[in-house]
């Protein structure tokens, strides 16, 4: 009972070793998923820069697209729709008093705003210069709300914007990250910082087509020259996917290296069958002399293996939800991927995984008990 | 395949026609029985005895269907068993043997009516009968408040009564003894042979395989072996 006892035990540390890392990397890959924006459908053009980046808008100083690169990048997607983007970060001050923050200015042409940023929480789009809209992060970290004052600028030197409207939270994106910022119009930003005809990036929303295609298009019209690039082009849709993979093979790697706790358990039930085996010989021996056939030998062992599996794998596979509840918690501060189907699966895979590894250990043992020689079995002290 | 009933009193329920066993070994070939031709009657109360070394374990294991000839024939009902799959020797073994052991070699685990009721239910779960197993207990005279018992709570005598019982429970054609009192003190074994005796009355076709010559006195025939050869 004690030797059956700890090798369940074995096959239940496999199992929450297999399912929890398992739990852990789906969370974590739904997490990503969607913390990330909806850009699936976005190709972002960025000035070159020797060598590839995204992110909000960020590039060196001296790197801006002009408005003939603009010009020529809204042929190339059309009909999809081109968005130039100013941005850049400034210092600004919620009120008389109050300390002043740096944090990101974007400018967006007013009548293409709603195309890249369609959800608000609260309030609506700016229709004039004296607008703003703030992120959501912004609003609750500066407790910001519709009809709020920013001063921009050091004391205030480039005047005060209202807020018109709060953008909903978008975590982390590849085009423009609000969450942290305030947009303005496009006027108001060239006219404040004397910024026209050059852009930091420029956004398409890809309606039409493949973003693939899009992003060649792009390179094929401004990248003719092989020497030297003048964009960088990045597929969002593309770059999503890898990150995704990546994380695939993360949780797939480490979900194997908990497959190596569940190996060993499986040796330890194949161990504790052979000694079951070598100790019920005469026993065996009885059986088959009063007509026991060598296939139900078999199967009482391969029971008393799949027996020991199925206990220790279901056991195991509660406690890795429970666990699994506690590491989503603690790492990622949230429970709500924790019974979506892929981490369902994982638990649902460790356990199977249990419960195959134990029959087939019990495999070998159960075959040789049923194969014993009888009248050497009856002679076995 | 095996039949349902060993056919007819008119036919020898075993016959050991010119048999021949040959253990083969790394020093050397042992014969350990040569030419063995004999036949058991149904009915009949059949001794083996002989010294050791003589080839009485061998014949008790090819009576039983535990092993095979190397050469010769053996019929068990009229039916030759040198044919017979391990699945058939086994089912045969099930349905028309019984085995009773020198140490008795219960479960230790299941009680008294579940040792009993072990080789019916090897035939089918379904049909256990408990209330044969209880019949069974009662005709080798067990006592009641002992059937709920594991075997390490009987003494020797009890424990083999218990073997007695799962031995007769299918109904066997043979009941095959391997020195069934040699580790019962004489007044218990002497009380198990009388069992054997008043069972062989009621028809059952007993082989008992003995060096005791007080255990062959309440057989009607005695085959003696020596060398692997039969004497008498």
């Amino acid at each position: 009972m004690l030797r059956s006892s700890l090798a369940m035990l074995g096959i239940i540390i496999g199992v929450v070793a297999i399912a929890s890392m398992g739990i852990l990397g789906n969370s974590i890959v739904q997490a990503v998923s969607s913390s990330l924006s909806s850009v699936g459908d976005s190709v972002i053009v960025m000035p070159y820069a020797g060598g590839s980046g995204f992110g909000g808008g960020a590039s060196s100083a001296n790197l801006m697209l002009t408005e003939q690169e603009y010009q020529q990048i809204k042929r190339a997607v059309a009909p999809n729709i081109a968005i130039p983007v100013h941005s850049t970060s400034e210092y600004m001050t919620m009120g008389v008093g109050s300390d002043n923050i740096v944090a990101t200015i974007y400018g967006l042409p007013p009548d293409q705003t709603k195309d890249l940023l369609p959800d608000l929480t609260a309030g609506d789009y700016s229709n004039g210069n004296s607008g703003c809209l703030v992120g959501a992060t912004f609003a609750t970290d500066h407790n910001v709300k519709v009809g709020s004052r920013i001063s921009v600028g050091n004391d205030g030197q480039y005047g005060t914007l209202r807020v018109t409207g709060i953008i909903k939270e978008r975590g982390m994106s590849f085009d423009i990250s609000t969450d942290n910022a305030i947009v303005v119009t496009q006027d108001w930003f060239e006219s404040t910082y004397n910024d026209q005809y050059q852009y930091n990036e420029v956004v398409v929303k890809v309606a039409n087509g493949d973003t693939a295609d899009v992003k060649t298009t792009i390179e094929n019209q401004l990248n003719r020259n092989t020497r030297e690039k003048s964009v960088t082009v990045i597929d969002s849709k593309a770059t999503l996917a890898t990150i995704m993979d990546t994380f695939g093979m993360v949780t797939t790697f480490v979900t194997a290296i908990g497959g190596i706790s569940m190996l060993v358990a499986g040796v330890s039930i194949f161990n504790i069958m052979m000694m079951s085996v070598n100790e019920r010989i005469k026993e065996i021996g009885i059986m088959r002399s009063i007509g026991t056939q060598k296939r139900e030998v078999m199967s009482m062992f391969i029971y008393e293996a799949a027996i020991i599996g199925v206990t220790g794998s279901l056991i195991g596979g509660a406690l890795s939800l429970l666990g699994g509840y506690a590491i989503s918690a603690l790492m990622l501060k949230t429970t709500q991927y924790l019974f979506t189907l892929p981490t369902v699966f994982s638990v649902v895979e460790g356990v199977g995984f249990g419960i195959i590894i134990c029959i087939l250990c019990g495999l070998y043992p159960a075959w040789q008990a049923a194969n014993l020689n009888p009248i050497d079995a009856l002679r076995h002290e | 395949m095996t039949p349902e009933a060993l056919p007819g009193e008119d036919q020898p329920v075993l016959v050991f026609h010119d048999v021949v066993k040959v253990y083969p070994l790394k020093a050397g070939d042992v014969t350990a029985l040569n030419h063995i031709s004999f036949a058991v009657n149904r009915g009949e109360f059949i001794s083996i005895m002989g010294p050791s070394g003589s080839g009485k374990s061998t014949l008790l294991n090819l009576m039983g269907c535990l092993d095979t000839p190397t050469s010769g024939d053996i019929f068990i009902g009229g039916i030759r068993i040198g044919d017979m799959s391990d699945v058939e020797l086994t089912n045969l073994r099930r349905d028309h043997i019984g085995f009773i052991f020198q140490y008795f070699n219960l479960f230790p685990l299941l009680n008294v009516i579940e040792n009993v009721n072990f080789p019916q239910m090897l035939k089918s779960r379904a049909k256990v009968d408990e209330k044969k197993a209880v019949a069974v207990l009662r005709a080798v005279k067990l006592d009641e408040h002992l059937y709920v018992h594991t075997p390490l709570e009987l003494s020797g005598g009890q424990q083999q009564r218990v073997a007695v019982a799962r031995a007769l429970i299918n109904d066997p054609d043979i009941l095959l003894c391997d020195e069934p009192t040699g580790n019962l003190d004489s007044k218990t074994g002497a009380s198990i042979m009388e069992l054997m005796a008043e069972l062989n009355r009621n028809g059952t076709t007993i082989i008992v395989v003995t060096h005791d010559p007080r255990v062959a006195s309440y057989t009607n025939r005695t085959i003696q072996i020596v060398d692997g050869r039969i004497e008498s």
